[in-house]
């Protein structure tokens, strides 16, 4: 078996978290030009699916209280310990657990995005940035102080569908590969979304709503689709995340790290270009997890705590972005459609079915 | 309950003053301040520092917090706003450049807070002021200083800024440069000048209501950060463009949040309390909700011909 050294596995996993995140606030802020400053929001609603709802169906399956008594942390952390022992046995279990719960975190993230899009059809600019930014700031609060969902300030433990692969650093690998899988698919499908009719009125209404509606565009129902489309991808990623950790605890879902962080990356990648966004997704993850990895060589060198370090440097990257380079590293460039040929050979082959 | 109001009084004062703050850099230059949390937290921590060091009331030293947070404005102006302005970038782009700052600032305050607990051996993480507040003696009851003189000081700035914007020559200026800086640009009014000096009023208002709020809230390096929301919706519901109307919206989310938890946590018992936070933030969605521009997009008089006919048509 590969070694890998646990400092690689930790830019990969949040690599492919951070990924996720921000595709998915690039499309709604890059793509359909809504200020997003709840991404949060949509994160801690998948994480919250995933705290609550795996554990309480094998609960219900095991005849364990799967109630409210789910989320007391008493009963939480041996009912857990529980489960994953089942878990560990079954892989098909552990497979099919998994993939429901990021369905059900993809359509509650839609929803979500659905609701927010009500503020966001008839607000502007900074009262919108505001609305949303407060929409978050509501929902970490309710989950921190809520026990029945996912058990409060004392937070839940979180199935582990890795379990039946082992508990050291293997599963920590088969995990993180299969969440860069997923990564890679919604960047994929990001990308995907950009080359379509649907990313070009997304593009439009960004530029001059005023001539999208002239063409005859549905603005609400696009945005109201851009936000659904983002809320639910980034609903995945809190829902991964939490899979990853192992646990659930609302105040690690701050405005700061899911939503800000994010915006950092994004702004030093190139907003509304995807694979620029993958590039500075890449450079945080790796300076982050080096600041992170050596903060006791870095203790000695510096005089201040590098955690610190880690705030200056992302704030510095966010001034220093607007103010130089607002583009960022890749700028945004006209997406490429189809080829005059291909086209032409599509319209023949449509007319040689139609004979 | 005569405490409680008191209390109440003053968080709300603190609130205003800060909600002014946020709306009149927002009228001079369009951006949305996030550093207002530093700013805020800086209030917090001079008035903190310089009380414990050299001793005495806080109040000495509320000055020192304003002056700073103005001289923390000024170098925000000058060191990214200015340049965006004159490359007249998007609302959103001038709001990311004031959140990168403020994530900087962030990081100065915790490694003062660091600063502070190892060269003074303060306990600078978590201190609460209120202890140190003088307390009024009314023969029959007593009341903390803070309760008297954060209203008091909401009032004289109210005063102050409409003196200042209505009688000088460069407060009209700066009205002129708001309402239609091309215009004002074009009689030979210098619009950096304004900008700077918005930032600079802009600071100071931050830094006083953050050294008269620590008297008030307990204090540790994100209370900028938890507290902004609050803030931005007293500023918000007050309008965006308007000082007074951000006046009276702070006054309003802080009254509301501080006396609406008061009851009801008589009605719903004690664990309600921790949801406090929640309040201000569903007034101003509420309000915008109902009104996008705030409350000063309340058309005066037609609110009057809707009461004066009863409603209909």
């Amino acid at each position: 078996m590969i070694e890998v050294p646990p400092i690689i596995l930790n830019i990969l996993i949040n690599f492919a978290i951070g990924l996720i995140i921000t595709i998915s606030l690039n499309l709604e802020v890059g793509y359909a030009g809504i200020p997003q400053f709840g991404r949060v929001l949509a994160v801690l609603t998948g994480a919250i699916v995933a705290g609550a709802i795996p554990g309480r169906i094998l609960a219900l399956m095991m005849n364990q209280p799967s109630g409210a008594d789910y989320a007391y942390h008493l009963i939480n952390y041996r009912l857990v310990e529980d489960i994953n022992r089942v878990l560990a046995l079954n892989p098909i279990l552990s497979a099919g657990i998994f993939i429901v719960t990021l369905v059900f975190a993809a359509c509650l993230g839609g929803i979500i995005g659905y609701i927010t899009a009500y503020p966001a059809i008839r607000l502007k600019e900074a009262y919108l940035g505001i609305t949303l930014l407060a929409f978050g700031d509501a929902l970490q609060i309710i989950a921190w102080n809520y026990q029945p969902i996912v058990g409060a300030t004392q937070g839940v433990l979180v199935p582990d569908p890795f379990r039946f692969i082992g508990v050291g650093e293997l599963r920590f690998l088969f995990a993180t590969i299969v969440m860069l899988g997923i990564a890679v698919l919604i960047f994929l499908y990001a990308e995907r979304i950009s080359r379509s009719p649907f990313g070009r009125v997304l593009k439009a209404m960004r530029d001059s709503e005023v001539a999208a509606k002239v063409y005859g565009k549905d603005i609400p129902k696009v945005r109201a689709q851009a936000l659904i489309i983002g809320s639910s991808l980034a609903a995945i990623g809190g829902a991964l995340w939490a899979f990853y950790s192992g646990s659930m605890k609302a105040v690690a879902y701050s405005r700061l790290v899911w939503t800000f962080w994010p915006w950092a990356y994004m702004m030093l990648g190139g907003t509304g270009n995807n694979l620029g966004v993958l590039i500075g997704v890449l450079i945080f993850s790796i300076v982050r997890t080096l600041i992170y990895s050596y903060k006791g060589v870095l203790t000695s060198i510096i005089p201040i705590d590098p955690n610190w370090l880690e705030y200056i440097l992302v704030g510095l990257t966010i001034v220093v972005i607007v103010m130089f380079r607002p583009q960022g590293i890749i700028p945004e460039k006209p997406a490429l459609t189809l080829s005059i040929e291909k086209i032409e050979k599509i319209r023949k082959l449509k007319t040689n079915i139609k004979k | 309950m005569i405490e409680i109001i008191i209390k109440a009084l003053a968080y709300s004062s603190c609130i205003a003053l800060g909600a002014s703050s946020i709306t009149i850099i927002y009228m001079a230059t369009r951006t949305f301040n996030f550093t207002h949390a530093s700013l805020i937290a800086w209030g917090f921590y001079i008035v903190f520092a310089l009380s414990s060091i050299f001793g005495g009331s806080p109040y000495l030293y509320l000055v020192f917090a304003a002056l700073f947070s103005g001289m923390l404005g000024i170098l925000v102006y000058l060191t990214v706003n200015r340049r965006l302005l004159k490359a007249r970038s998007s609302e959103v782009v001038l709001m990311m450049s004031t959140l990168g700052l403020d994530l900087i600032f962030f990081a100065f305050i915790n490694i003062f807070a660091d600063f502070l607990t190892t060269n003074y051996r303060i306990h600078a993480r978590y201190f609460a002021l209120e202890l140190k507040d003088l307390i009024i003696d009314f023969g029959i009851f007593s009341i903390r200083a803070i309760g008297v003189i954060a209203p008091i000081a909401m009032i004289l700035i109210v005063l102050a800024l409409n003196l200042f914007l209505m009688k000088t020559k460069f407060g009209i200026a700066m009205r002129a440069s708001i309402e239609n800086p091309g215009l004002a640009g074009m009689i030979g009014i210098n619009p950096e000048l304004i900008y700077m000096s918005s930032w600079f009023i802009g600071g100071v208002l931050a830094g006083l209501s953050g050294g008269l709020l620590s008297m008030v809230i307990t204090g540790y390096p994100a209370v900028g950060m938890t507290t902004i929301v609050t803030f931005f919706a007293g500023s918000i519901v007050g309008g965006l463009y308007s000082i007074f109307g951000s006046l009276l919206g702070g006054l309003l989310i802080g009254l509301s949040e501080f006396l609406g938890i008061y009851f009801l946590s008589m009605v719903l018992g004690g664990e309600i309390t921790a949801y406090r936070p929640i309040i201000p933030l569903l007034i101003m969605a509420v309000t915008l909700l109902i009104y996008p521009r705030g409350l000063a997009g309340i058309s005066l008089g037609r609110l009057k011909t809707i009461i004066w006919r009863g409603g209909s048509k």
